[in-house]
């Protein structure tokens, strides 16, 4: 404990240094005020003894100036004097004077003020410590706010509108409390997207927002199903997340054609489907647990299917809608937002939340309401932008013996390698399926004889292929070759494929009765996917060219 | 190449979706696949969506369930055809006996 006495007396300084140390306190002493301040800043001084009439710079100048340095942390001020006047006290008090010690000093009272004054300071000392540290954390926490909303903003960016097919709200404090949405669409036109409510806030919640959209945008890329998109979400956060921790979430996949809604739901409150004018045709319960409590083995991957007309609406909205407080404290509930919902045709998202915010307007605002409503319409076409060909000529030439028929699907295999050359890969469907038609035309019944007159009969079906596996683990001689070629100038590929047998007559185009004929149906399929079929005239070679303009 | 089938939530719709390749070497498999349709099921759902290539043998599968399920199920949807397949679909006139979406 320092004190400093400031005194222009030496006789006074000198008595209050050595009642001051007897007791164990260490004493600075300054002649003036301005000898204070200076010995202030360069010592962590505790209580200060202020005499008032001194030259240079007086008692009642100096107070202020020390409070000034003081700051937040109270140092005391004790004023020594001899004046008894109350205008002298309240003008001591005014100036920010603490306390009095009168002339000539009482070692008992002074040490008694010493001592309180002394706790005082320590109090302010401790608490100053602790408002530091608040602040601090304050300031770190605001700095997770900042991060958090960094990463959220990220984890969605890239995110394509889809204005025509989906309306959202999601607020930014929502994004804090963990909620999300997901939108995508896949090669093959479907429209997927992901509602999700992550229990836990801030950080903790961005951390599973982060694998989650990205698991979803990968996912949805390829095109998977939503049973297999929600196992593999649950996978991940299941591992990733604390105990406490879980992902509610409503995972939907529109179809290219808006006709067919497949869903996952776990754990979100019921799903609406709406018509147009917001009547709730369908009530849709959570099947599931949450994403991210059950282990792969106990998840259930069961999904919803639904047939819904042109113009359907599907509503899904975290928790934060219904659970809005009125103005009594009661909830907004699903009867004010089935309300809500047909209250306007069309409604928007903008709209519920306006109506949500309306009826809990003076409660305080909790701001994580979510909501997304989807549009089930047809896909709009993509046009897919300019294809590149390569300009050189390639060739692939593969010639089977019985042995290599036995044990290799060589269609494939050729497919796969035709589809390495620029321009190809986007028809490999087709290259498959004629491929797959002239190389099977050529084994079944060129090579192993078999009639497919037989797929006509009573379950002929299996008892072809029964058949044909039987002939070919007796086959012991044959060949078959598979010349494929791509012209550069022509935009074609061209097949060739000839086989060792005895060669049929040439198939003629049956005609549209492929529905009920079991076979020929390959044969019309070769004519109208490829520009030319023709056949050698005993019929164990066939050529196909196929355009790719 | 691989097959797999869930049943809905519901029960009411099984879906039996074929990745890679549609073709002959999966004629056991498929048929075993809508051999669980049960009074229960109103839909059968061939989903596409992983497949990037079928012949003509699948489409003689195809018409094969039709045949065996015949009306005891409501419909049965060729869902999620990527475009060369829906191609295919189409030049052999399955529009007339399947719902393809």
């Amino acid at each position: 404990m320092l004190i400093l006495v400031v005194d222009d007396q030496p006789l006074n300084c000198r008595l209050l240094t050595a009642m001051l140390e007897q007791q164990h306190y260490d004493v600075l002493v300054a002649n003036n005020g301005q000898e204070a301040l200076t010995l202030l800043h360069q010592h962590e001084v505790d209580i200060v003894l202020l005499d008032v009439m001194m030259p240079v710079m007086n008692g009642f100048e100096t107070a202020p100036k020390i409070k000034e340095y003081a700051g937040d942390v109270y140092l005391p001020i004790i004023f020594i004097t001899a004046l008894e006047d109350h205008a002298s006290f309240e003008k001591c008090l005014r100036v920010g004077g603490d306390d009095f010690i009168h002339k000539p000093f009482d070692r008992i009272i002074l040490s008694a003020k010493i001592r309180a004054h002394a706790r005082t300071r320590k109090l302010s000392k401790e608490a100053n410590e602790q408002k530091k540290l608040l602040e601090y954390h304050y300031n770190q926490t605001e700095r997770e706010h900042e991060i958090v909303e960094h990463i959220f903003r990220n984890a969605l960016s890239g995110q394509e509108k889809f204005d025509s097919l989906c309306d959202f709200h999601l607020s930014p404090a929502s994004m804090f409390n963990g909620d999300m949405f997901l939108m995508a669409k896949s090669p093959i036109g479907g429209f997927y997207c992901l509602l999700g409510d992550f229990t836990g806030h801030g950080l903790a919640a961005a951390v599973g927002a982060l694998p989650a959209s990205r698991i979803f945008y990968t996912m949805v890329q390829k095109g998977m199903a939503v049973g297999d998109i929600a196992t593999e979400l649950n996978s991940s956060l299941y591992t990733l997340l604390p105990g406490h921790m879980f992902c509610a979430a409503a995972i939907i996949e529109l179809s290219s054609s808006g006709k067919n809604i497949s869903a996952w739901l776990g754990g979100l409150p019921d799903v609406y489907l709406v018509n147009e004018q917001g009547r709730v045709l369908k009530t849709v319960e959570s099947q599931h647990m949450a994403l991210g409590i059950l282990d792969d083995d106990e998840f259930e991957r069961t999904i919803l299917h639904f047939e819904v007309d042109k113009g359907t609406r599907l509503v899904m909205a975290t928790d934060g809608i219904i659970e809005s407080e009125g103005p009594d404290g009661e909830m907004f509930g699903e009867g004010r937002f089935i309300d809500t919902l047909q209250s306007t045709p069309a409604i928007t998202t903008q709209e519920v939340i306006d109506k949500v915010r309306n009826y809990a307007q003076h409660a305080e605002q909790q701001d994580d309401l979510s909501i997304a409503i989807i549009n089930c319409l047809p896909a709009e076409l993509e046009h897919s932008g300019e294809t590149h060909y390569s300009s050189l000529p390639f060739e692939v030439n593969v010639s089977l013996d019985a042995e290599q028929m036995k044990v290799t699907d060589p269609v494939l295999e050729v497919v796969n390698v035709l589809s390495n050359v620029e321009g190809v890969d986007a028809h490999r469907s087709n290259i498959f399926l004629l491929l797959s038609e002239a190389y099977n035309n050529s084994l079944d019944h060129g090579v192993l004889g078999i009639s497919s007159e037989l797929k006509n009969q009573e379950d002929g079906f299996l008892e072809y292929y029964t058949q044909r596996a039987d002939a070919l683990s007796k086959l012991t001689e044959a060949t078959i070759e598979i010349a494929a070629s791509y012209s550069p100038e022509k935009r074609s590929v061209t097949f060739d494929i000839k086989d060792s047998g005895r060669g049929f007559s040439q198939p003629e185009l049956p005609s549209d009765s492929t529905l009920s004929n079991e076979h020929g149906r390959g044969v019309q399929l070769l004519s109208e996917i490829a520009d030319s079929v023709s056949y050698n005239r005993i019929g164990n070679e066939v050529k196909l060219v196929y355009s790719l303009d | 190449m691989s097959l797999s089938k869930n049943a809905s939530a519901d029960g009411k719709t099984l879906t039996i979706q074929i990745k890679g390749k549609f073709d002959f070497n999966l004629v056991q498999s498929f048929r075993q696949a809508y051999a669980e349709v049960n009074d229960e099921t109103e839909k059968v759902v061939v989903d596409l969506r992983d497949t990037d290539y079928m012949d003509s043998s699948a489409l003689g599968m195809l018409l094969n369930m039709k045949k065996t399920l015949g009306d005891s199920v409501g419909s049965i949807q060729i869902s999620n055809c990527r475009p060369q397949l829906k191609k295919i679909l189409q030049i052999s006139r399955f529009d007339k006996k399947f719902e393809i979406d």
